[in-house]
């Protein structure tokens, strides 16, 4: 298992460092000069000039191309993310609320989406053509048909709106400390994204759960579970259900990987403080720093995700060796 | 969908036309992509099926499939056929009619108003008021949306409200006024700049002096009094059209508000204009001001005005835009004079009429019966124009409403969807042709070579899979879009969406290809000698085709979305060229999401059924190619 991990990581370097490469090439590719950016506009015409000069000299950008991507992963590295040019704070300390609030919102639809897509996809499987099956499937269909934010702008339309039941974006603010009242408006702002997001991702999983399990309970095994007399429940939940798991792991990891990637829009339509909404708002400001760390953090993330769906793989079928 | 198939292609009555269409194009396939020697007997025909023959069967089998199609189609030519039967003009905007609910019945006249005979028509932007000759009042069109509360219904008359006895009406903008016999004043619609409030010195006046005329325009309310004096209120800080010269009061005999003046005859024949200054309108010529000659009439459009002088001859000046200046040759003489907002008409003495100027809504396009038709009064305003026969009869033509609404710059939702579609449809094919090629090249290299290149090109395909999509595509359009004019923007986004689609399709064909190479009728042919480069394309790859094909029309229903996506965020085709996303570009806003849901319930639906359309037409063919999954 170790052994297997350990060739797993090492056979991800190559990738790892083509992707610092193309990340880091794309950054100097985009227009606009970063010291001219982060130098003060209030200065005067010929101290303007000396600014510039050692802005550049601070940030390192009269290197050639080469040196400044060993700089830049040297420093990345050690910790050092960079200074960001919107917020004039270290990159580090902008990032850690954004990621905070993604990986929130998507711990939460994960589980709606788990404890949505388990048993409709399994009660699919078993009443095949009925009309719950039916109506999931027309579900899916259109729901993977759907922009996401489509599916946003008519959640925010219908609650936030016409209801009124919740707020239509945007997230609270502490103005009277972090008590208990602010987590629960915190927690109600989350609504509507994460209904939104779990909408979308139950769509994209839940025929694929369907199929799994179909195929499982298709099995030679199953005929003769019940042809040696075991209840239907025993047949469907110990001998379909857990043989359909390893299938659907994937189908899990997979869709939590799609999420992250999803969530750049929702988090646009919500206002919500993520990555996504923060990498949008870097980029139109030309902040290079944060957009290089956001692209790098949301890479990592995916390869992470594509190792953990590689070791649930095995983990959840014995019969897979990960070697 | 669920249905289980059966495969006895001869012998099913209820299908016949379906199989025969699905004959008809098995043997066009056929012909297209098998090589046939010599044409098989009927019977022959009959027993033996093709797999391209087996997979049009199923998929016309699959109902969903076949409405995927039709859809699509409709779409298809919804589109393109659209964009070529209503062309658009990109830069073309109208602020006035900014926000304008959907509704096409603006012309749609109650023929009440052709009984009692018509006194006059008043237009606003998306309405129109009839006064009729017994004095009632008739509303037809769409109310102005309203966000404040200062507005009420355009529609809604009051109880009191004197129908029967109203002597004069004036439709502005968003809103239309009204007064009685016994002075009485009325107002509906917009209210935002207290426009239909009279203040309390002109309330005196009118009810001691009879009222000439009731004058409305952009937000501004006016009344010309029988004694000549003139008095305008409402939206007029900035323009300035409140303030009447004194050598003007009291000598006015016929006035008309444009967005920034206000233009009025004098008792002496002369023009005079007051409001703001230093505009192509205020810059009268100096023969209508001076005394030289003698105007009867006049009219005004939105940026331009014509006089008519006692000896019958025109005289024009304003904004030369739209053509306005440019009186066309015509035979006659002049009877009556009108303006809508970008055009200016004429109705001549043998009844004929003469127009010119824009054409953006059709104000040019007189109805057919016009030709031989005896006009006896026209009514021109903003857009819509009716013109009242001899018989009482009423033509309308111009303006009539925005089927989808419009945005917020007033231009027309339906044209932009149709033209949207075209360019949304066609980046998501050009960038799905694209990642196709790539993914291809790729695929079959890599399976076939195997490796170190299928390594090296694998590791690539990691690389470019573990980079999330949106990050990455907004990160390159901000790139790209900087450094590259804006005319190429949109080439880029496919360009953009082509590369960042291919790595899961190649990844597939490499897999399925090892998989083909194992097979016996690859031994077999290498057996026989076929060279390597014939069996990747003439064994190996047919057999893959149908994969491809199936992900083709999955993936370019994932392009679709994408571009919108992108567009939404404001990364992708840039306006004002439009696309499904970008039209909803602007509705990030409640107001917008509210108020104005055609702006984005409209384009995000037809991005929905598009998707709908291409995912319906995937799944049929998937189900159609491999009958087992279409058992499960």
């Amino acid at each position: 298992m170790l052994k297997y991990l350990a060739k797993r990581l090492i056979s991800m370097i190559p990738v790892v460092i083509a992707i610092t490469i193309i990340i880091f090439a794309l950054v100097k590719a985009m227009p606009g000069d970063p010291a001219r950016m982060m130098i003060n506009p209030a200065l005067k015409e010929e101290q303007r000039e000396a600014a510039y000069r050692a802005m550049r000299e601070k940030l390192g950008l009269d290197y050639p191309m080469p040196v400044q991507y060993v700089k830049w992963i040297a420093a990345t590295l050690s910790g050092d993310l960079g200074w960001s040019s919107m917020n004039n704070r270290p990159v580090k300390e902008v990032i850690a609320e954004p990621l905070r609030n993604t990986l929130i919102l998507n711990v939460f639809v994960t589980i709606c989406e788990i404890a949505v897509i388990l048993p409709v996809g399994v009660v699919m499987a078993v009443r095949r053509g009925s009309l719950i099956d039916k109506f999931w499937q027309v579900f899916s269909l259109i729901g993977y048909s759907m922009p996401s934010f489509f599916i946003g702008l008519s959640l925010i339309f219908i609650f936030a709106l016409k209801l009124k039941l919740l707020p239509p974006g945007s997230m609270p603010i502490a103005a009277y400390g972090k008590d208990l009242a602010y987590y629960l408006s915190w927690f109600k702002y989350m609504l509507l994204p994460m209904l939104s997001l779990t909408i979308i991702s139950i769509a994209g999983s839940i025929r694929y759960v369907r199929n799994a399990m179909i195929e499982a309970l298709s099995q030679d095994y199953i005929r003769t579970a019940r042809s040696k007399g075991l209840s239907e429940k025993v047949v469907i939940y110990s001998h379909a259900f857990r043989n359909a798991l390893i299938p659907i792991s994937t189908i899990i990891i997979m869709s939590v990987f799609a999420l992250l990637s999803g969530s750049a829009i929702t988090e646009q339509v919500f206002a919500w403080k993520g990555i996504g909404y923060t990498l949008v708002l870097a980029l139109n400001n030309r902040d290079y720093m944060l957009v290089i760390t956001l692209n790098l953090l949301s890479t990592m993330l995916a390869i992470t995700a594509n190792i953990v769906a590689d070791i649930t793989y095995g983990i959840v079928d014995p019969r897979i060796k990960l070697e | 969908m669920e249905k289980k198939t059966v495969h006895e292609p001869n012998t099913h009555p209820k299908e016949s036309t379906g199989v025969k269409l699905g004959k008809s194009f098995g043997s066009m396939f056929k012909r297209l992509f098998v090589r046939e020697k010599d044409p098989l007997s009927v019977l022959e025909e009959e027993a033996l099926q093709t797999p391209t023959q087996t997979i049009i069967k199923n998929f016309i089998r699959t109902k969903l499939g076949v409405v995927g199609v039709i859809a699509f189609i409709l779409i298809l030519l919804f589109s393109f056929v659209g964009s070529e039967l209503r062309p658009i003009d990109e830069s073309y905007q109208e602020p006035a009619l900014s926000n304008v609910r959907p509704g096409a019945n603006y012309l749609k006249y109650p023929s009440a108003i052709v009984k009692e005979g018509v006194k006059e028509i008043s237009s606003g932007i998306s309405f129109s008021v009839a006064l009729t000759n017994q004095g009632n009042v008739y509303i037809w069109g769409k109310q102005p949306i309203y966000l404040s509360g200062r507005a009420t219904s355009i529609f809604k008359l009051p109880k009191d409200f004197p129908q029967g006895k109203i002597a004069h009406i004036a439709a502005g903008d968003r809103f239309w006024v009204a007064i009685s016999e016994d002075g009485k004043f009325y107002g509906f619609g917009y209210n935002n700049f207290s426009q239909l409030e009279v203040p309390q010195n002109v309330k005196m006046k009118i009810q001691t002096t009879a009222v000439r005329q009731l004058l409305a325009g952009e937000g501004v309310t006016g009344i010309l009094l029988e004694n000549g004096e003139i008095y305008i209120w409402g939206s007029t800080l900035a323009t300035r059209q409140d303030i009447v010269p004194a050598a003007y009061q009291g000598r006015i005999v016929h006035a008309e508000i444009t967005p920034l003046n206000v233009v009025v005859l004098l008792d002496d024949g002369t023009i005079g204009v007051f409001g703001t200054e230093g505009n192509e309108i205020s810059d009268i010529p100096e023969e209508l001001t001076d005394g030289s000659v003698k105007v009867v009439d006049f009219t005004t459009s939105g940026r331009a005005a014509m006089a008519l002088d006692s000896e019958g001859k025109l005289h024009i000046w304003g904004s030369v835009m739209h053509g306005l200046l440019n009186i066309p040759e015509f035979e006659g003489n002049v009877v009556d004079l009108f303006g809508g907002k970008n055009n200016f008409g004429l109705l001549l003495d043998n009844g004929e009429l003469v127009y010119w100027g824009a054409n953006h809504f059709n104000q040019l396009k007189m109805p057919k019966e016009a030709k031989h038709t005896k006009y006896v009064a026209v009514y021109s305003d903003i857009f819509q124009n009716f013109a009242v026969a001899e018989d009482g009869t009423i033509s309308a033509w111009g303006h009539e409403g925005f089927i989808f609404g419009s945005d917020q710059f007033g231009r027309d939702n339906l044209t932009r969807l149709i033209h949207g579609g075209r360019i949304s449809l066609t980046v998501g094919a050009i960038a799905m042709i694209i990642s196709v090629i790539i993914a291809l090249i790729i695929g079959l290299v890599s399976g076939y070579f195997g490796g170190w290149v299928d390594n090296v090109l694998m590791r690539f395909t990691d690389v470019v899979i573990s980079i999330h999509f949106m990050p990455l595509a907004i990160t390159l359009s901000t790139i790209v879009t900087g450094s590259v004019p804006e005319m190429y923007r949109i080439y880029m986004i496919m360009v953009i969406l082509g590369f960042l689609n291919w790595p899961g399709l190649a990844r597939l064909i490499r897999a399925h290809l090892l998989l083909e190479r194992e097979k016996d009728f690859v031994l077999a042919a290498r057996a026989l000698g076929v060279k390597q480069r014939n069996i990747m394309v003439r064994h190996i790859l047919p057999n893959i085709f149908n994969l491809v094909i199936v992900n083709v029309t999955l993936g370019y229903a994932s392009a679709l979305l994408m571009e919108s996506a992108l567009s939404f965020l404001g990364f992708g085709v840039a306006p004002p060229t439009p696309s499904w996303g970008n039209m909803l570009d602007s509705a990030q806003k409640a107001t917008v999401i509210e108020y104005y849901w055609w702006r984005w319930v409209i384009p995000g639906l037809a991005v929905v059924f598009a998707a709908l359309s291409v995912n319906l037409i995937g799944d049929a063919l998937r189900d159609a190619m491999d009958p087992k999954a279409s058992e499960k």
